[in-house]
């Protein structure tokens, strides 16, 4: 039973961190319908420049935080504008194509800049162990995920509660009648990708502190940040966390009491069992058939 | 149609007569990635040309193609032509099940799906280490007996010989497959799935054929890259091929015969030209890529054809 709890507690952790890592592709993803095959790499780009800035500058976290965040909402405003908007309305092919030779030429120019070595992003966390009854945490990790249900809070009101939320949820719903109400969606669509730039970058540095920051891990990333997008059903924050929770509890579990060697096929048969039996996700709307 | 046959007969003539001229182990070795690349090219602009769906896991079958010649020429000692005509039948059984699955699902959701199949199989082939040796792989696949006379170069131009035996069946089918009532009707469906479906076609049906006849031809390549290589480990699941599939697929031009064609050889020598920039070539190879979806979105044959148009109109102007 000890063992069963301490699993579970592992499983929400890394839930959680899923649903992190998987909030700036529900944006691009689940509502632009971008195949963004380039996710993981700018997780990679947050990681890195997050470790740049702790380690070799030595700034404060947060402050390097919010570097980050800004300049990754600024590299994905720029990739909008000059590249995906130029396929838009063409169909997934080209914008699929058109990600993966971006995210090849980030992998590649990051190895050439920093290497194969694994990075760490300096953390301002002690990593104490915390005993809550039969279970252990780090209170870096526990912190982590008060940080992401933070994050996972404000970018729900946002795109709830604020107008340019109301003008993003308005574009992709209808982008012709949201022109007509006077809204100008190129500055949406811009604004949406940096937003999901901006979480992915966020989420690489915050996860580089717990792991590590590299360089080839953004395939990685990419697939489980899509196989928790769909378990939750498109374009939901409510879908993303639990679509991450579900992914981190079942590979915790399935690690601990069948095999290890077969975890990462979980996250990819619960997807192929869950398009078969839900194809609108736990969370999606119904209109938002597979 | 005519011009398609023609290019693909003065291709054929080309690749037969290009030995004659080039010597060298390294242009042979080239030749034969080009035959191998032109199988998977075709094999998988079968679907994303003539299904109109996008298979991002098609390694699969090249995988499992490549593994079945593998380990039925190693441990059953089966011959070449015993093994290549398996890996199809296997090939396509893989097909047939993977394809009744993802081929309810579209768009966005058939991508991944297909993916996460891949994805499955190289697990297992990393996993299974009975069967499949794990990461080590499979190595020391007897070679053919057509193979071992003669020295390295002979041995080459075999090979190279064989591949153009294989590329050729498998365009000949593509091409009497896509001309078919078959192809016609998934180009049909492809073009307007609702009209297609309103004159009697059911759109799931052909699109499960042509992808079972897609999956036998990649794993008929899987098997002539398990026999050139003589290795087969885990990465023929990878991502690496899909991505040189779908480039030499999308920039040759989707839904001709001739694109892929012309796709698998262009993609080809560029990496090899890449090769003289060493830690770039990845970086520019990226580029590349961002470039050609950017400046060809259609395709160097989607291009040609529209400039070939264009002329016409011009020239029934100006007449």
């Amino acid at each position: 039973m000890d063992l069963f709890l301490q699993l579970l507690a592992n499983g929400l952790v890394i839930g959680t961190f899923y649903a992190l890592s998987a909030l700036g592709l529900t944006l691009v993803f689940g509502l632009m319908r971008i195949v963004n095959f380039a996710h993981g790499e700018l997780y990679v780009i947050g990681g890195l420049l997050g470790w740049s800035l702790t380690d070799q500058l030595g700034l404060n976290f947060f402050l390097a935080l919010a570097i980050v965040v800004f300049a990754l909402a600024v590299i994905g405003y720029l990739i909008d504008r000059f590249m995906m908007s130029r396929v838009r309305g063409q169909g997934e092919e080209p914008t699929i194509l058109l990600t993966i030779g971006l995210s090849i030429f980030i992998t590649n120019t990051a190895l050439l800049i920093v290497g194969t070595a694994p990075l760490k992003v300096v953390s301002p966390f002690a990593n104490k162990p915390l005993f809550l009854g039969p279970v252990v945490l780090t209170q870096s990790r526990l912190m982590l995920v008060v940080i992401c249900i933070a994050i996972i809070l404000g970018a729900h009101l946002l795109i709830q509660k604020t107008s340019i939320g109301r003008a993003m949820r308005a574009t992709f719903q209808d982008a012709m009648a949201a022109q007509l109400a006077g809204i100008r969606t190129a500055h949406i669509y811009g604004f949406t990708f940096a937003l999901g730039a901006a979480l992915a970058g966020a989420a690489g540095m915050l996860l580089g502190s717990i792991y590590v920051a590299q360089a080839t891990i953004g395939g990685l990333v990419s697939l489980k940040a899509f196989v928790v997008v769909i378990l939750g059903g498109m374009g939901s924050f409510a879908g993303a966390i639990a679509g991450g929770l579900i992914l981190g509890v079942a590979e915790a579990l399935w690690g601990g009491y069948v095999a290890t060697g077969y975890v990462d096929a979980i996250g990819f048969a619960l997807v192929i069992v869950m398009l078969l039996l839900r194809p609108y996700g736990l969370f999606g709307k119904h209109n938002e058939r597979a | 149609m005519v011009f398609e046959r023609n290019f693909l007969l003065a291709a054929f003539a080309v690749a037969v007569l290009v030995p004659l001229v080039v010597q060298g182990e390294y242009a042979m070795h080239i030749g034969v990635l080009i035959m191998f690349s032109v199988m998977l090219a075709t094999s998988f602009n079968l679907i994303v040309g003539y299904v109109g769906e996008l298979p991002l896991g098609h390694t699969a079958f090249l995988g499992i193609g490549a593994y079945v010649a593998a380990l039925l020429s190693s441990t059953f000692g089966l011959a070449f032509h015993w093994t290549l005509i398996c890996a199809a039948v296997i090939a396509a059984i893989f097909g047939l099940f993977i394809g009744a699955i993802t081929l309810r699902l579209r768009g966005p959701f058939f991508v991944i799906v297909t993916l996460c199949f891949a994805e499955v199989l190289r697990l297992i082939a990393n996993n299974w280490i009975d069967l499949t040796n794990g990461p080590m792989g499979i190595s020391g696949i007897p070679k053919p007996d057509w193979a071992m006379s003669g020295d390295v170069l002979q041995q080459k131009v075999s090979f190279y010989y064989v591949g153009i035996g294989l590329a050729a069946i498998t365009l000949y089918l593509s091409y009497r497959f896509v001309y078919s009532n078959i192809g016609r009707a998934a180009i049909a469906v492809r073009e307007n799935r609702f009209v297609a479906q309103s004159v009697g076609i059911w759109p799931f049906y052909f699109g499960l054929v042509t992808f079972v006849l897609a999956a036998a031809i990649s794993g008929v390549a899987g098997g002539y890259y398990a026999y050139y290589v003589s290795f087969v480990g885990p990465e023929v699941f990878g991502f690496s091929f899909m991505i040189s599939m779908l480039i030499m697929v999308l920039a040759g031009g989707k839904g001709t015969l001739v694109g892929p064609v012309v796709g698998a050889v262009l993609v080809v020598l560029l990496e090899e030209f890449l090769r003289d920039f060493k830690d770039l070539r990845f970086s520019i190879f990226g580029l590349v890529v961002v470039a050609v979806v950017l400046f060809l979105p259609q395709g160097l044959m989607g291009f040609i054809t529209k400039r070939h148009e264009a002329y016409k109109v011009r020239q029934a102007r100006d007449a």
